[in-house]
């Protein structure tokens, strides 16, 4: 028995490292960084080399952890994120030998250019700049009322809207964090006037940008690499030769180029990287109804089973905190804290313990979970009137039984009312497990919002709200069935 | 008719006992006595600590000072569970669980001591002769039995293992007067049956009078008198006995 528990809570805890076979290629939430994550899958494929490709796993720090923690094997990346953002102690203008050495202490190796410099720029629509005379970052500081809507990370990297704002002396107040594949929209609607976007973007003539001069050289290079772990070398040689041959064959224009295919003209990554690359592109098989019954499935194990673990700890929690003031005050305030955890950061924080997947998910999703069923169960155990708890001490009943036999049937309404608000919650968050790589409703929003596609978007979106008013429906069903009929029958005088 | 007691009636002992409640004394350094097989009637304005009293007797409260005993031991947290099973107690409301009928909530202690179901409903059967309850209310819910029937459901809950003692607080309290009435004589009539330990709270003199000889009167948690109907008339301890007695308008020519 023990050894069977002890299995299962190895299979739980260690999903991936225990699978060792096909070589796991990770990409980030853009498109870009999915057509290269793409186009190596299809080569290495090409060299009947079993590979998977996890895509649009959120930002870089998902990706980078996934990588440290073996949990992916490879994963595009730029020169100008590694020396600004990931690594220490190297110079900012460090070139690819130097990070090379830099990375080989933590197990991460790192290919030659792939051909291309994608690197960050400040871009204005054409009008609004040549209205202004504005050719130059350095033009800006003249024009203080001007709006910037910036990409979320951008705002936050050192080597992006803190360092540009010194080293440029801009004066902009107004500055706010946007989605970049959202930015386009807000710039041709003129609700900003200025953009962060990447040298790369297939929106740049589209929209009619203009592209400003850095003229203070302060963006550093972004040259496309990919890194991947080490043990590659003695795992999959034969993948590596395949990454490495990757190296200076993808120029600028090219890149350019299989953005706007996919941005654009709503080609597919997979056909795009497999044009690229000369090769047959996968049959995509999956229907519209396949692919929802298989997300359906994915986002009620991310909701039941981390609904059900919650419910088993939950509320034990709640009866101790009814039972104890202190230690109620204690419970309370932790599982409280852990709801004002903003819910990316809470599936980011799971990735050192779970890695990526269906399990930091779940993990997220049952500790959202706690407070509603604990403070549920509380109300409803502190919410008995004092002298019917105290006659059913005065009866003789020994403290368990007084617990199972009276005073939790006379909770259960409360405690399934928690239940239920925790179930609908999950329901929602759990879209935001796609971006560690969880599947599940979130996938097709994820997707949607960085093609700008909104039916995609919406192909999310209406499973999930449905599924939210189905958990609702059943929910009250059950509630009904297991209230003892006795709690829902009002008194007579 | 029930069954004959399984053992000797309990006998109850206060010893300087008292009990505070954030300061204030709602029990104060009383001693007193119930013998086996007697009934008292214990009674006071509320807030004179005869319910807290009650509750010191079932290890339900804990005495600051003095020593509860029962059969001459005192009154120990290892015995409360044997103790309290020995002992029925009723309340004003009757403090039926709202979740289980009528029948489910006389069950509860006898399924937990692993009784058949068939002795359980033979058992309450009999306890519905003896207290006069209708047929099918016991698969009702509390919340579908009338006042009377609540506390005829309590006193049975009360009486399923043929406890040594009935202890009783304020258990007609809360019904209107005829049925009220009509409790009052079938409890006595009860009471008399059982030759049980009774000790009952109420505000009533007249009730007092009507269920037992002896009168305990309270005021601030302490003693005022104990004794007879008569005593409490003719003898009173201080003018505040008078004063209690004399405000109960109700008092009936029938009683001693």
């Amino acid at each position: 028995m023990k050894r069977w528990i002890a299995m299962l809570l190895a299979s739980l805890l260690l999903p991936t490292s225990l699978s060792a076979a096909p070589v796991r290629i990770g990409s980030k939430q853009f498109t870009e960084s999915v057509i290269l994550g793409e186009i190596a899958r299809l080569a290495a494929r090409q060299a009947d080399i079993p590979v998977t490709h996890q895509r649009e796993l959120g930002g870089t720090s998902i990706l980078w952890s996934a990588l440290e923690h073996g949990d992916i094997d490879a994963y595009p990346e730029y020169t100008g994120t590694l020396t600004h953002e990931l690594l220490k102690n190297v110079p900012p203008d460090a070139d690819i030998p130097t990070l090379r050495a830099a990375l080989r202490p933590l197990g991460i190796g790192i290919t030659d250019s792939l051909g291309f410099d994608d690197t960050y720029a400040i871009g204005m629509s054409e009008d609004r700049a040549s209205q202004l005379g504005i050719a130059r970052i350095s033009d800006l500081a003249q024009h203080p009322a001007l709006r910037f809507g910036f990409s979320n990370e951008f705002m936050d990297r050192t080597d992006g809207w803190p360092g540009l704002r010194q080293r440029y002396a801009l004066p902009q107040m107004q500055v706010r964090g946007l989605d970049h594949a959202l930015s386009y929209r807000a710039l041709a609607s003129h609700v900003i006037d200025a953009i962060d976007l990447y040298s790369t973007d297939a929106e740049i003539p589209y929209y009619h940008l203009r592209v400003l001069e850095d003229d203070k050289h302060y963006f550093p290079h972004y040259e496309a690499v990919f890194l991947y772990r080490l043990a590659l070398e003695k795992d999959a040689p034969a993948f590596l030769d395949v990454l490495k041959k990757l190296s200076g064959r993808i120029d600028e224009e090219a890149m350019r180029h299989m953005n706007a295919l996919v941005k654009l003209h709503g080609e597919k990554e997979t056909a795009v990287a497999a044009n690229f690359l000369g090769v047959p592109p996968d049959v995509d098989g999956a229907g519209l109804a396949s692919r929802l019954l298989q997300r359906t499935l994915e986002h009620l194990k991310l909701v039941l089973i981390s609904l059900i673990a919650a419910v088993l700890l939950a509320v034990p929690l709640g009866v101790f905190s009814a039972r104890s003031k202190r230690l109620g005050h204690v419970i309370m305030a932790a599982s409280g804290v852990l709801q004002t955890i903003p819910s990316l950061a809470m599936f980011v924080f799971m990735i050192p313990f779970f890695g990526i997947g269906t399990w930091p998910a779940i993990a997220a999703l049952f500790l959202y979970s706690l407070l509603p069923i604990v403070r549920n169960t509380y109300a409803g155990l502190v919410g008995i009137p004092p002298d019917l708890r105290e006659s059913a001490a005065a009866l003789g009943l020994p403290r368990g039984v007084r617990l199972r036999r009276v005073e939790l049937p006379m909770a259960m309404r409360s405690i399934l009312a928690g239940v239920k608000t925790a179930a609908v919650i999950n329901v929602g968050t759990a879209t935001l497990g796609a971006l560690i790589g969880a599947g599940g409703y979130g996938q097709p929003i994820v997707t949607g919002i960085r093609l700008d596609d909104i039916g995609l978007i919406l192909e999310g979106a209406v499973p999930a709200a449905v599924l939210a008013l189905l958990v609702q429906g059943v929910f009250e069903g059950v509630e009904r069935w297991l209230t003892p009929r006795g709690m829902r029958i009002e008194a007579r005088d | 008719m029930p069954n004959p007691s399984n053992g000797s009636p309990e006998a109850f002992e206060l010893d300087h006992v008292s009990k505070r409640y954030d300061g204030v004394m709602a029990v104060d350094e009383v001693s007193l006595n119930f013998p086996a097989g007697s009934t008292t009637a214990l009674i006071g304005s509320s807030g004179s600590g005869k319910s807290t009293l009650l509750r010191l007797l079932l290890g339900l409260e804990w005495p600051d000072q003095g020593q509860v005993k029962v059969d001459g031991r005192p009154l120990e947290n290892g015995r409360v569970l044997e103790l309290r099973r020995r002992v029925g107690y009723v309340i004003q409301d009757g403090g039926l669980f709202p979740h289980l009928t009528a029948l489910g909530n006389l069950a509860l202690l006898p399924h937990h001591l692993g009784w058949s179901r068939e002795r359980i409903r033979e058992r309450a059967e009999e306890l519905a002769a003896l207290t006069h309850l209708p047929q099918g209310v016991l698969q009702r819910y509390p919340a579908e039995l009338s006042g009377g029937q609540r506390q005829r459901v309590a006193l049975m809950r009360g009486l399923m293992l043929n406890p040594d003692a009935l202890l009783l607080d304020e258990p007609l309290g809360a019904l209107d007067p005829i049925v009220r009435h009509e409790l009052q004589d079938e409890l006595k009539h009860i009471f008399e049956q059982l030759g049980k330990t009774v000790i009952v709270v109420t505000h009533d003199i007249a009730e007092a009078a009507w269920f037992a000889d002896r009168i305990v009167l309270m005021r601030h948690g302490k003693v005022v008198q104990d004794g007879r109907l008569e005593d409490l008339r003719r003898h009173p301890a201080e003018p505040f006995v008078t004063q209690f007695v004399e405000a109960q308008r109700t008092l009936r020519e029938s009683s001693p």
